[in-house]
């Protein structure tokens, strides 16, 4: 007996369990829940042509990045997943509990909301009207579980009666699997299964629900398992609403308000402490942390630093310094390190420094953080932190690492990112470059090429003809503004021809390499008939 | 030249002589000896180390052998000079920084040895540059610098400090009095072009190093300064490889215009 209670137990578990209409059960009425199944009510949201609008003032870029590797993965994504924050803060007005499934798509339980806003369609309309408010277009589809929802939230559909209402599909209660039966199999998002069921005459999801669901597990194994749940409408897993948005900011007003950074540093670092334990004290981490700094005369400065649950209060507090340091404008006239603690000249903060907040941003659950076993601290802390404090003083895109680029010129080979972002080079360099310049390559490039003047024995401006043809040996040059030099040798003119079909890059030129009486050598083209100096080989 | 570094030699001697034991704290003998694990190119620089490698070409030119933490070095002009002198120490796992060098050919740097992803380019520091440059001198092992103004002594002596507290190396692509070392350019020529015919292949210099303290003795060396595949190599003395002859001087630029003249290779 106690064999077979354990065994219906197990089954129960394996069946019944995962509907997961919240809480535990009871295994005495596993049977009586198998009955009512009742796979809940989902709205999802999706924001179809999913466009991340201009960043604004303060949301600019993310000095302060530590590990350059797990940086790199999240910076992508940042931007789209930055302004989706709104969307999903719109939808948070009308349920706090909202589970972002990606950048562009969140989904929430829909059966309180709805009776209390009025009604499913009433809902709908709603959640789609301000969150159209807000300048992004949307779709909002509603079914019992989120799969079905998600699904009849992509349906196009005019809005009831011609009005801008949502287009997407409330399924009602129940009708899910007459409404995914005739979804093609391909909805179910498995390329292998899109690929391999048409081909066996499996062409619709209700098709696929038809077969036995052991022989989907025998044929498929579990993802066919899952599939099969999915097409017969039965929902793999539960909503996962995102943290609860409580205000977890720390600030700290200053009376009266203070000139020097020096005590607005130390109130940092208490400050950092605080919120780092009140975010402990919720389970979560912070991507970011925000900080905010008023000055009396109305004045605030904000800008994000990159946490990701890595730094310390008295890191935090560094970056305070940093960015207090950063604001003055023309910082210590001298060449000591710029110190916080130095008051700061007259004019400098006007005022003095009112309030001081710490907003932990973009909260995720502190799962803790695994770092690579080796290969991982690309940059030393020593170096990212001198590095950041240089950015913090003259801008994020002030310091930059380079990146090897494809390219036959040599400004074309070499991209320069800006340090903490990950640079992809738009040219891939392993590539072949036939008539890139060979080695030994110029050891300075011109950012942008000097206009030179080329000419003659005579006198006469050189030029090259459209077969390569050089007019008359180049014999004198002048290079921006600088005295005439007498050219000792040279080499060329060695026709470049790039991108004819594109018109906005198509580049067609003329090079020279040509080394001038005082013994330095350069790599001068000839463009549209004008000469540039492109750089120098000292 | 010879009569000039003479000068430069006496002026050294006598006007930096008594700095001498404070800058390298020994001897000649004791500074010139190797510096353990140094020239291995795959050591990683270790914070402790006095001395940062530098390329075998390069190690005749510097009294240690090395690049002596806390000193600052000049070269003339910010070309591949000043890149090849951060090579050595970049293969070895040293940070490098560029302050105000925005044309700096990071392929020809990475031909002469300079690790790309160990490097920090900051192309226009603006009027803040001696900030920048301490944040930098704590944070890199070496700091490439071309001052967009001259500095004033306070500045550079505040610069100074700053790098030997952090015990980092100031290379200056330009002027800057009072430094430990100073590496020119004293000929050059190129080969492999002719008029009309042949590409540039490889350019030998004659370097020159003149120093003070350990280093007031100054020492030449004819180097490939890039060799055919842009590394940096001993090249063998030319034919009349004299002193005290000069050939052209192109340090100056405009000021030798006139009696300029090189000898294609």
């Amino acid at each position: 007996m106690g064999l077979l209670w354990l065994a219906l137990l197990w089954w129960g578990r394996d069946d019944g369990g995962d509907g997961m209409t919240g809480g535990t059960r009871a295994p005495r009425k596993v049977r009586k829940v198998r009955r009512v199944r009742s796979v809940r009510r989902v709205l999802v949201l999706c924001c179809p042509d999913w466009l991340a609008p201009p960043t604004g003032p303060d949301q600019g870029p993310v000095p302060g990045q530590g590990a350059a590797g797990q940086g790199a993965a999240g910076q992508g994504a940042e931007p789209g997943a930055r302004a989706f924050e709104q969307v999903v803060a719109t939808v948070e007005e009308f349920c706090p509990k909202v589970e972002v499934l990606r950048p562009g798509a969140c989904a929430i339980g829909v059966r309180g909301p709805a009776r209390y806003f009025g009604g499913e369609p009433e809902l709908a309309r709603k959640i789609a009207a301000a969150v159209r408010k807000i300048g992004f277009s949307c779709q909002v589809g509603i079914a019992d579980g989120l799969f079905a929802a998600e699904l009849a939230a992509r349906i196009d559909q005019p809005g009831p009666s011609g009005q801008p209402g949502p287009s997407g599909l409330i399924v009602p209660q129940g009708g899910v699997p007459a409404f995914l039966a005739g979804q093609p199999v391909a909805a179910l998002g498995i390329p292998e299964l899109a690929y391999l069921l048409p081909r066996l005459g499996i062409t619709t999801l209700g098709d696929f629900a038809a077969l036995p669901a052991v022989e989907a597990a025998n044929r498929f194994g579990t993802q066919g398992v899952l599939a099969h749940r999915l097409a017969s409408g039965l929902d793999p897993r539960p909503l996962a609403p995102r943290p609860p948005s409580v205000d977890l900011s720390a600030a700290w007003e200053f009376d009266p308000p203070v000139e020097q950074s020096e005590p607005v540093v130390f109130a940092a670092k208490s400050l950092a402490e605080h919120m780092h334990a009140q975010l402990a004290a919720s389970g979560l981490a912070c991507v970011r942390v925000q900080v905010q700094v008023h000055s009396a005369d109305g004045r605030q400065l904000t800008r994000f630093w990159r946490h990701d649950g890595l730094l310390s209060g008295l890191a935090v507090a560094e970056r305070v310094r940093w960015q207090l340091d950063g604001w003055r404008p023309g910082g210590p006239a001298d060449g000591s390190p710029a110190h916080g603690g130095e008051v700061p000249g007259p004019g400098a903060a006007p005022g003095g420094i009112t309030l001081l907040r710490l907003i932990p941003d973009q909260l995720v659950r502190a799962v803790g953080r695994q770092l690579g076993l080796w290969g991982d601290a690309v940059v030393s802390d020593r170096v990212a932190r001198a590095a950041v404090r240089v950015q913090a003083m003259l801008g994020h895109g002030a310091v930059t690492r380079p990146v090897l680029a494809g390219g036959r010129s040599p400004a074309d080979q070499v991209l320069l990112v800006p340090f903490g972002d990950a640079g992809e080079p738009p040219r891939p360099a392993d590539r072949p470059w036939p008539g890139s310049i060979p080695a030994p390559v110029p050891a300075t490039v011109y950012p942008v090429p000097l206009p030179a003047r080329v000419t003659d024995d005579s006198g006469e401006a050189v030029s090259v003809t459209g077969r390569a043809q050089v007019s008359a040996p180049p014999t004198w040059i002048s290079a921006a503004g600088a005295p005439v030099r007498a050219i000792t040798s040279w080499a060329g003119p060695w026709p470049l021809t790039e991108r004819w079909w594109d018109p906005a890059r198509a580049r067609r030129q003329a090079r020279f390499q040509l080394v001038t009486d005082d013994g330095s050598a350069w790599l001068a083209v000839v463009q549209d008939g004008r000469w540039l100096v492109e750089a120098s080989y000292d | 030249m010879g009569a000039k570094i003479a000068q430069v030699r006496a002026l050294a001697t006598v006007s930096y002589a008594p700095a001498a034991p404070r800058i390298s704290g020994r001897g000649d003998q004791a500074s010139r000896s190797p510096v353990p694990g140094s020239p291995a190119p795959e050591d990683v620089v270790l914070p402790g180390q006095d001395f940062l490698p530098v390329l075998p070409a390069l190690q005749g030119l510097l009294p240690s052998a090395g690049l002596q933490r806390g000193q600052v070095i000049t070269t003339d002009g910010g070309g591949l000079l000043c890149l090849a002198l951060a090579a050595g120490a970049s293969a070895s796992g040293a940070w490098c920084a560029a302050v105000g060098l925005p044309g700096l050919g990071v392929r020809a740097a990475i031909d002469a040895g300079l690790g790309h992803d160990r490097l920090l380019l900051v192309a226009d520091p603006g009027v803040a540059w001696p900030q920048v440059v301490a944040a930098l001198l704590d944070g890199c092992d070496i700091v490439l610098l071309r001052p967009p103004d001259r500095p004033s002594a306070q500045l550079r002596r505040k610069l100074e400090a700053t790098a030997r507290r952090h015990g980092s190396v100031l290379l200056v692509a330009g002027e800057w009095e009072g430094a430990q070392t100073r590496l020119l350019v004293a000929s050059r020529e190129w080969a492999g072009i002719g008029a009309g015919h042949g590409r540039l292949r490889a350019r030998r210099v004659q370097v020159v190093a003149e120093g003070r303290g350990a280093g007031t003795r100054p020492r030449a060396a004819w180097l490939w300064l890039p060799g055919p595949d842009g590394a940096v190599a001993p090249a063998a003395d030319p034919v009349s490889p004299d002193l005290a002859s000069p050939r052209p001087a192109a340090v100056g630029g405009a000021a030798v215009a006139g009696t300029a003249l090189v000898g294609t290779g």
